[in-house]
């Protein structure tokens, strides 16, 4: 392999180096600034000289210039690479944030076409839920075994005092940091866990249903269980939806490993994550709305008939959100 | 000839191929470098929320916090509470998103030269970002990234569960600076390049090896320096058939050094062919920079 070249090292860099320089310039301004803050003649100059570094880089690579200088023109065309493929022409990942209406109808459209793992979180989550409730209003010492004791008893007394009171201000606002935290953060750690298996997202999804369910119970057990539902009637359809939603994505997950069908393992969890990464945003969207509802509303001296009526129209608007939105076109992976 | 040794790229490098069949590489980063970029990120994070926790302490009254907080929730002590607990949530589960999302990398990763692409060199989106740093929350388990330190380890890519998920991987920016060309200084005189073939033929091996001690002269003693240099002479002479000049038994100038001599074997062998390049076959270029840096 001997060293073969036309053109002596210096030759080609005295030619080529204005244009190396130019490129140089617009990839770094778009790379630290945005592709936006080019002017337009700028932007297409970029095409041509990225083609010409190519050829450039094929050429100093056949000619085995000196290391440096293939180093050199690796690095720009890398770099001009990058800038020149930011924005490919279909959008990056399934949906895109610019379009908004897309990005709504999405949402809903992907959780229906995982149905069979949404339908078995539902049972993962319900099942206990039904069950620890059913039990502790039975027994109420069940529920202990499931929340500890200190923290049950200070919650009848909560919710025995009703709301005449409502929150103040500055306790909303400590709620709604609790419970953006709080819930939002198991809902993802639900999903997340799904990974291995579905068993992260099933052991949270049972988890939760229990604890939510022994607790309602326990509260009903000691007659407080009516100004507990006033509380939670107008945020559970957001939260428990999501809860749901976040575990079964999080099983989706998992059984893409444990079946990926005709593709590799690899492939399928991949192509499963660009769907669930769309199931999961939603999801984590629907538990901000349930944090504000949660601090502002729930706890507030609105009566009764208001809450129920609030509650059921959210009800009503999420589960037809999730059943119907979108039905004209069919969940498509992209 | 001897067989040829085969360039194995490290087996850190991705190889991406353009659509314009260029192939450029990428360098992967490894568990220990993305720890530390994590620790720099967790680091700025909780810093912040330290000086923001000592902000909203000073403006409630640097009271009995505690105290307040479960008998009389005040209004500024409320509202600086479920601030910071909006801020842990930001911390934990939103930071890197948005930043990955917007420049493809974090603070720490910054701080090292890394960014986050697919595992096609490109730039990952916000569904990429997002679904990378959830699967945190798998990564993490049981304790101290176990989980992702081990899939790291499983895999070419240095890829923790979010990465396989995401397509994505961790690379080292490189940013290759341009150095000038070796040049032979002070330059060759006509009766040095006498004793040297006209055409000289080095092998890419042969020239990578030249061109990195003449990198380093000045570095090393004079005397180690030629020690080295008469070292890689050697093979060079019996293979070229150069022919040393002899001492000057008949008071000519001195012989080169063998490092001189070296340098000047560089210098023919870079040199040879027109001086002139193509020129580029979009426009004619009016005439280069006078120095390249």
């Amino acid at each position: 392999m001997a060293l073969t070249s036309h053109v002596t090292e210096a030759a080609f860099i005295a030619r080529r180096n204005q244009d190396w320089a130019e490129l140089e310039r617009l990839t770094q301004r778009a790379a630290n600034q945005d592709v936006s803050a080019l002017e337009v003649q700028e932007v297409t100059r970029i095409s041509p000289l990225y083609r010409d570094i190519c050829a450039d880089l094929a050429r100093a690579q056949a000619a085995r210039y000196s290391a440096p200088l293939v180093d050199y023109l690796h690095a720009l065309t890398a770099s001009a690479h990058s800038v020149l493929y930011a924005l490919p022409p279909r959008p990056r990942f399934t949906f895109s944030l610019r379009g908004k209406k897309s990005a709504f109808l999405a949402f809903p459209r992907a959780v229906r076409a995982h149905w069979p793992t949404m339908l078995l979180a539902a049972f993962l989550f319900f099942g206990p839920f039904l069950f620890g409730a059913i039990a502790s209003i039975a027994e109420p010492s069940f529920a202990f075994r499931v929340v500890p004791e200190s923290q049950l008893r200070p919650l009848v007394d909560g919710y025995a005092k009703g709301f005449a009171t409502g929150r103040q201000a500055g306790e909303g606002a400590m709620m709604a940091g609790f419970y953006v935290n709080n819930n939002v953060g198991i809902a993802l750690r639900c999903f997340a866990t799904g990974i291995f298996g579905g068993l992260g997202s099933a052991f949270y999804l049972v988890q939760n249903g229990l604890a939510i369910g022994a607790i309602l119970g326990y509260v009903a057990s000691q007659g407080a269980g009516g100004n507990l539902l006033l509380f939670i009637i107008g945020h559970s359809a957001f939260e428990l939806g999501a809860i749901v939603i976040a575990g079964g994505a999080g099983m989706s997950l998992g059984w893409s490993i444990i079946a990926p069908g005709n593709k590799t393992r690899l492939a399928s969890l991949q192509s499963a994550g660009r769907d669930v990464a769309v199931i999961v945003s939603g999801a984590a969207v629907m538990l901000l709305i349930a944090a504000a509802i949660e601090a502002f509303w729930s706890a507030s001296s609105m009566p009764a008939v208001v809450k129920v009526i609030f509650g059921a129209t959210w009800l009503l608007v999420v589960l037809s959100y999730i059943f119907l939105a979108g039905q004209d076109e069919p969940w498509e992976r992209t | 000839m001897m067989g040829e040794v085969v360039h194995a790229p490290l087996d850190t490098d991705v190889a991406i191929e353009t659509p314009e069949h260029i192939v450029f590489r990428h360098r992967v980063a490894g568990p220990a470098r993305r720890g530390l970029a994590y620790l720099i990120d967790v680091f700025v994070c909780y810093f912040t929320l330290f000086v923001v926790g000592i902000v909203v302490l000073l403006a409630s009254g640097a009271g009995d916090i505690v105290d307040r907080m479960q008998h009389a929730p005040q209004t500024t002590t409320g509202m600086g509470v479920g601030l910071m607990l909006v801020l842990l949530f930001v911390v934990q589960w939103v930071y890197f998103v948005v930043w990955e999302t917007w420049k493809g990398t974090s603070l720490g990763k910054m701080a090292l030269g890394l960014r986050v692409v697919t595992t096609t060199g490109r730039p990952i989106g916000f569904g990429g970002a997002a679904l990378r740093n959830i699967l945190r929350g798998a990564d993490v388990l049981p304790i101290g990234y176990l989980v992702g330190v081990v899939s790291m380890l499983l895999t070419s890519r240095f890829q923790r569960l979010g990465d396989l998920t995401a397509n994505t991987m961790v690379v080292m920016v490189d940013r290759a600076r341009a150095t000038a060309p070796v040049r032979l200084w002070p330059p060759a005189e006509p009766y040095e390049l006498a004793s040297i073939p006209e055409r000289v033929m080095l092998d890419a091996e042969e020239r990578t090896a030249i061109e990195l001690f003449l990198r380093r002269r000045g570095t090393l003693g004079p005397a180690r320096e030629e020690e080295l240099a008469s070292m890689m002479m050697e093979p060079l002479v019996r293979r070229h058939g150069i022919h040393p000049p002899h001492p000057g038994v008949h008071g000519g100038p001195p012989p080169p050094r063998p490092s001189r001599l070296l340098a000047l074997l560089y210098e023919r062998a870079a040199n040879a062919g027109r001086g002139e390049a193509p020129t580029s076959s979009r426009h004619e270029a009016a005439g280069g920079r006078l120095s390249w840096r």
